[in-house]
C-alpha cells in the first residue's frame, strides 16, 4: 500500500514547548506522563560514539581526545567516501644485499567511488597496511591552544566572580547543582539549552572550558595579533590565466578541512572519519528516558523503546474517492491498535474556533458511533482458522475488519476550490498504563486503571479531482 | 545491398575468447586475448566494428554502431563509419557504448551509457550509471563519477585487468562452447 511509504499524510499534534505536526512513527510516547513527545521535547544525550565503517566503539573521553575522528578509518576527500587500502608489490634492494631486489608490499589509500588515490596528491605509499597514514598538521595549532588556554582562564575567573556574588545572596545549604540559576550562560558557553547539568552528564561541547579544580592559576599572557600594512600582490595573472577545471576544488571539498581550505585538488589530503553517536532521550518533564539504545554498536535493538506506534492507535489512508468542492466524498481510512488489550476508540470533530485546527481545508464527519478494536495477537498471523470475532460492526461506518485492524469510512467536504484537502479530528482512546503501580487486589488479578487520551490528528488527503 | 552487408564476417584473432552465446551481428574484428561473455552483444548495423587486443567484455554489454537517431537506415548518403576500440579497455555488465572511437585503458562501468558523439582517450572511467552523451572528447585519465557526472582527473591510468584476463581465459572454456577464431598459430579453440 503505498501508504507506507508516505507517512507524512497524517500528522499527529505534540502539545510541548513548540506545537507540532509530525507523523505517529517519529513520536516517543513518556508512559509516565501519559503524554506524546516529540524531538523537540526530549533531552538529548550521547550514550556511545562509534566509527561508522569499523564499527569500533570509544568512551566519550577518547573520543574528545582524537576531536571526534576515527583512528584508523579515513575518508576520501573528493567524494567523501570510505578509504580501502590497497596493496602493490613493487621490486624493494634486500637490506643485506643491495643489488638483488626483491617484492615488497606496499600499501596507498584508494577510493572505489571515484578511484582517488593517495598517489594523486603526493603521499608515499607506506610500508604497512595501517598505522602509517599521518594528517597534515594545521600550521597555527600552537597559537590556537595558547588563546584556548588563555580564554579558559579568563572564564573560570569570571564564573569565580559571578558565583561569589550569588553565594552570599543565597541560603547557604542549598547545593548548587539544583539551583535555578545554573541555567544562566556561563561565558563562552553556548546557550542554556546545552547546558543542563546534570551529576556526571554535562553535555556543553566546551565543557573543556573549564579548568580543573586545584589547578594552580598561572598568569598567561598572549600577543595581540598584528595587523600588517603590506599585503602579498596578487600574481600578474590572476585575471589572464585558464581556470584548470579539474584541479578547482569544489566548496563541500574545501570546507570539508577548514585548516586548510586548499583550493587545489592536488593539495586536498584525506582525513580520519567522523564518528557517529548513539543517543538515548529523556523526557523533560519527568527525567524518565524513552529511548536507550545498546551499547554495542552493531546491534540495533533498544534497552528503553517508548515510541508513540507501540502505544497510540494509528490512523492510515487507505483510499481518497475523487473530491470535489463542496460535494461530500467518503475516505476510506484504517486504525490500528497496537496493545494486546482491546482498545475503545471515538473519534470526534474540531469544534469552531479551535486553536488547534488551523490547517483544514475541508469539513469532515466522522463516525459518531464508538469504535471497538481488537487486541494485537501475535500468535494470530499464524493461525489461519481466526475465529470471527463477536464484534457488530455498523456496515455503514466500518468496512473490513481484521485482527487488530478496522477500516472505517469519514466524509469529506472540501470547502475550498483550490488547492490541498486537509482535515482534522480528535481521537480519543483507552490507555492502560501499566507503568503505574498496580495495587494488589483481592481477587488475585491485576486491574489497571484505563486513562483517556485525545489526540489532534490531522490528514492531508491531497489536491481536488481536476 | 543492405541485406546482405548486414550480416558481416565476424574475424575473431586466434587467442581471443568469445562465448558462443554472445551476439555479435555485422561486420565485426575481435583482438587477441579479448574476452567476451556470454550475452554480450556487439552488433554492427551502420559499420564495422574494430576491437584491439585485451579487452573485456561483460555480460549483458552493448556495443553497438548504429545510425544516429535521424537518418533512415536506407539513405544513400551515408558512409559506413568504422568504429573502433584499443586495447585493454574494460566494459563492464550492463553497460551501452556507442562511442565511434575508444582509446586504451579505458574502463566503463556497469550500466553506464556513452553517446556517439563522445570520443573516449586513454585512462578515462566512466563510472557506474553515468550517462556521457555530450559531443566531445574526454581528456585522458578522467574519471566521471558520481549521480551528477562529476569529474576529476586522476595521475595514472587504470591499471590492465590482465590478472582477470588470464583466469577468464582458463576458466570459461571449461563452461562455456566458443565461437571459431581465425586461423592463427596457436591451436583454435573448440567451436
Amino acid at each position: 500500500m503505498a501508504t507506507l511509504l508516505q507517512p507524512e499524510k497524517v500528522l499527529y499534534l505534540v502539545r510541548g514547548e513548540k506545537k507540532i505536526r509530525v507523523p505517529l512513527s517519529q513520536l516517543y510516547f513518556c508512559r509516565y506522563c501519559s503524554e506524546l513527545r516529540s524531538l523537540e521535547c526530549v533531552s538529548h544525550e550521547v550514550d556511545s560514539h562509534f566509527c561508522p565503517s569499523c564499527l569500533e566503539n570509544m568512551p566519550s573521553a577518547e573520543a574528545k581526545l582524537k576531536k571526534n575522528r576515527c583512528a584508523n578509518c579515513f575518508d576520501c576527500p573528493c567524494c567523501m567516501h570510505t578509504l580501502s587500502t590497497r596493496a602493490t608489490n613493487i621490486p624493494a634492494p634486500l637490506p643485506d644485499d643491495p643489488t638483488k631486489t626483491t617484492m615488497k608490499k606496499a600499501y596507498y589509500l584508494a577510493c572505489g567511488f571515484c578511484r582517488w588515490t593517495s598517489r594523486d596528491v603526493g603521499m608515499a605509499d607506506k610500508s604497512v597496511a595501517s598505522g602509517g597514514w599521518q594528517e597534515p598538521e594545521n600550521p597555527h595549532t600552537q597559537r590556537i591552544n595558547k588563546l584556548i588556554e588563555y580564554y579558559q582562564q579568563l572564564a573560570q575567573r569570571e564564573k569565580l566572580e559571578r558565583d561569589r556574588k550569588k553565594l552570599a545572596r543565597r541560603r547557604p545549604f542549598m547545593p548548587q547543582a539544583f539551583s535555578v540559576n545554573i541555567h544562566t550562560t556561563e561565558k563562552y558557553g553556548l546557550g542554556t539549552r546545552l547546558q543542563r547539568q546534570r551529576s556526571g552528564a554535562p553535555i556543553s561541547a566546551l565543557y573543556g572550558l573549564s579548568l580543573k579544580e586545584g589547578e594552580d592559576q598561572k598568569e598567561i599572557t598572549i600577543e595581540s595579533a598584528q595587523a600588517l600594512d603590506e599585503v602579498e600582490p596578487l600574481p600578474e595573472d590572476y585575471y589572464t590565466r585558464p581556470v584548470n577545471l579539474p584541479e578547482v576544488t569544489t566548496l563541500r571539498q574545501r570546507l570539508l578541512q577548514p585548516d586548510f581550505q586548499p583550493a587545489g585538488a592536488s593539495q586536498l589530503h584525506p582525513r580520519h572519519k567522523h564518528l557517529l553517536m548513539k543517543r538515548s532521550l529523556r523526557c523533560r518533564k519527568c527525567e524518565h528516558n524513552l529511548s536507550k539504545p545498546e551499547f554495542n554498536p552493531t546491534s540495533i535493538k533498544f534497552k528503553i523503546q517508548l515510541v508513540a506506534v507501540s502505544y497510540i492507535p494509528e490512523v492510515r489512508i487507505m483510499s481518497i474517492p475523487n473530491l470535489r468542492h463542496l460535494k461530500e466524498s467518503q475516505v476510506l481510512l484504517t486504525l490500528t491498535n497496537p496493545v494486546e488489550n482491546i482498545t475503545h476508540v471515538s473519534l470526534y470533530t474540531c469544534e469552531e474556533g479551535d486553536p488547534d485546527d488551523i490547517n483544514s481545508t475541508a469539513k469532515v464527519l466522522v463516525p459518531s458511533k464508538e469504535l471497538v478494536l481488537a487486541g494485537k495477537d501475535a500468535a494470530a498471523e499464524y493461525d489461519e482458522l481466526a475465529e470471527p470475532q463477536g464484534f457488530q460492526d455498523d456496515p455503514d461506518v466500518v468496512a473490513f475488519r481484521k485482527s487488530n485492524k478496522i477500516g472505517f469510512f469519514i466524509k469529506v467536504i472540501p470547502q475550498r476550490e483550490e488547492g490541498d484537502v486537509t482535515v482534522a479530528f480528535k481521537l480519543r482512546h483507552d490507555f492502560r498504563n501499566l507503568a503505574a503501580p498496580i495495587r494488589p487486589t483481592e481477587e488475585g488479578e491485576a486491574t489497571s486503571e484505563a486513562i483517556w487520551l485525545t489526540h489532534h490528528v490531522e490528514l492531508s488527503l491531497g489536491p481536488l479531482a481536476t | 545491398l543492405s541485406e546482405e552487408t548486414e550480416s558481416g564476417v565476424v574475424k575473431i584473432a586466434a587467442g581471443a575468447v568469445v562465448c558462443v552465446e554472445s551476439d555479435i551481428r555485422g561486420d565485426v574484428t575481435i583482438g587477441a586475448r579479448t574476452v567476451v561473455h556470454p550475452k554480450a552483444r556487439i552488433i554492427a548495423e551502420a559499420g564495422p566494428i574494430v576491437i584491439g587486443e585485451g579487452n573485456l567484455i561483460e555480460e549483458q554489454a552493448l556495443i553497438i554502431n548504429s545510425y544516429p537517431e535521424n537518418i533512415l537506415p536506407d539513405a544513400e548518403d551515408v558512409e559506413p563509419k568504422t568504429m573502433s576500440i584499443g586495447i585493454n579497455n574494460v566494459f563492464e555488465v550492463g553497460c551501452v557504448s556507442q562511442a565511434l572511437k575508444i582509446g586504451d585503458n579505458n574502463v566503463i562501468e556497469s550500466k553506464a551509457e556513452v553517446g556517439r558523439n563522445v570520443i573516449l582517450s586513454s585512462g578515462c572511467i566512466v563510472g557506474a550509471c553515468c550517462q556521457v552523451n555530450t559531443c566531445e572528447v574526454i581528456q585522458e585519465n578522467t574519471v566521471i563519477y558520481g549521480s551528477e557526472c562529476l569529474r576529476r582527473v586522476q595521475t595514472e591510468r587504470p591499471q590492465p585487468q590482465t590478472l582477470q584476463l588470464d583466469f577468464l581465459m582458463k576458466i570459461l572454456p571449461n563452461y562455456h562452447h566458443l565461437k571459431k577464431t581465425v586461423k592463427g598459430n596457436s591451436t583454435p579453440a573448440r567451436s
